[in-house]
């Protein structure tokens, strides 16, 4: 989102990308329910969700037409999101024993 | 050399206003508690020594349309951020309530999910896995309310007559949260409820 009208996309785009944004999440509640192997199915259904974040990231959060500078707050969050997923996923492989499965 | 842009009578050397910095710097750290949160719960997952799995007890049409709902929140949070850059007032606390009416169904749909699990025995102390999955959505819908007031303040305020809230900067700052608490669920609606459990291989 931006307050710079210059910048700003109309209330005709913002629906366009609602409407996608709802096509894509019915097409993962129907991946969801078809078989295949679970690889792919995992797969998919993960770049969906992350095409739906940028998506509204991009055009709802307005970082696509906002200054560049604003985009290293949330990556770095990001990065430091996935940096702790993996070492508890580590820890907790090392520690097998501890392990919760 | 850095742009330098004024923001209430003093000049920034980012060229973005603090205000909005400040945010996103918010933001970022949020990433930082959901992400530890959603790391337990994929770490925990299939952890239930007794007790129904989470996977036995959702309801994903329920939650599927759920998600929607939210989904289609942000829509209406960011058409309200356009009618206060277009100073269409009215319009911008149309948009605002109807954004928290949706967030206020989403935070009813989430309720009545738990109800549903603790009746069928899928609860915060049933199992590891439990307390990850309670813990995980309940903050999101911490965070939902919390928007949910945010929004209503602003509607309140500008009815009033405080003109401060018609600001497009307002509306913008609490959509960046508003938004945010939907893509936690983006992320929260394909990593806890869409992938398949551990019983079959993940």
């Amino acid at each position: 989102m931006s307050t710079e009208t210059h910048h700003q996309p109309t209330a005709k785009l913002y629906v366009k990308v609602a409407a996608w944004l709802a096509v894509i999440t019915a097409v993962e509640v129907l991946l969801s329910y078809m078989t295949m192997p679970p690889v792919v199915l995992v797969i998919s259904l993960l770049l969906a969700s992350i095409v739906k974040f940028v998506v509204v990231v991009g055009y709802f959060m307005h970082l696509k037409f906002d200054a560049p500078k604003l985009r290293m707050p949330l990556l770095t969050g990001l990065l430091l999101a996935l940096t702790i997923y993996a070492i508890v996923l580590i820890n907790m492989i090392m520690h097998a024993k501890y392990s919760p499965s | 050399m850095s742009a330098v842009t004024e923001e209430a009578g003093h000049a920034t050397s980012t060229g973005i206003p603090n205000t909005k910095m400040a945010m996103w710097t918010f933001l970022g750290s949020e990433c930082l508690l959901f992400g530890a949160l959603l790391s337990v719960y994929l770490l925990y997952r299939g952890n239930v020594p007794s007790g129904p799995t989470p996977y036995e007890v959702y309801d994903i049409p329920f939650t599927s349309v759920s998600s929607f709902v939210l989904l289609m929140s942000s829509l209406t949070m960011v058409l309200a951020h356009n009618a206060a850059v277009h100073k269409d007032i009215r319009r911008m606390r149309t948009w605002l309530i109807a954004t928290a009416l949706l967030g206020a169904v989403f935070l009813s749909g989430q309720v009545y999910e738990f109800t549903v699990f603790v009746k069928e025995g899928f609860t915060v102390t049933s199992s590891p896995a439990g307390s990850a999955f309670f813990i995980l959505t309940s903050f999101h819908g911490a965070h939902v309310t919390i928007g949910v007031l945010m929004l209503l303040s602003i509607v309140g305020f500008s009815a009033r007559g405080v003109d401060r809230v018609n600001k497009p900067e307002v509306v913008e700052y609490v959509g960046l949260y508003w938004h945010f608490v939907d893509i936690v669920w983006i992320v929260l609606f394909t990593l806890v409820y869409l992938i398949p459990g551990p019983e079959v291989g993940y």
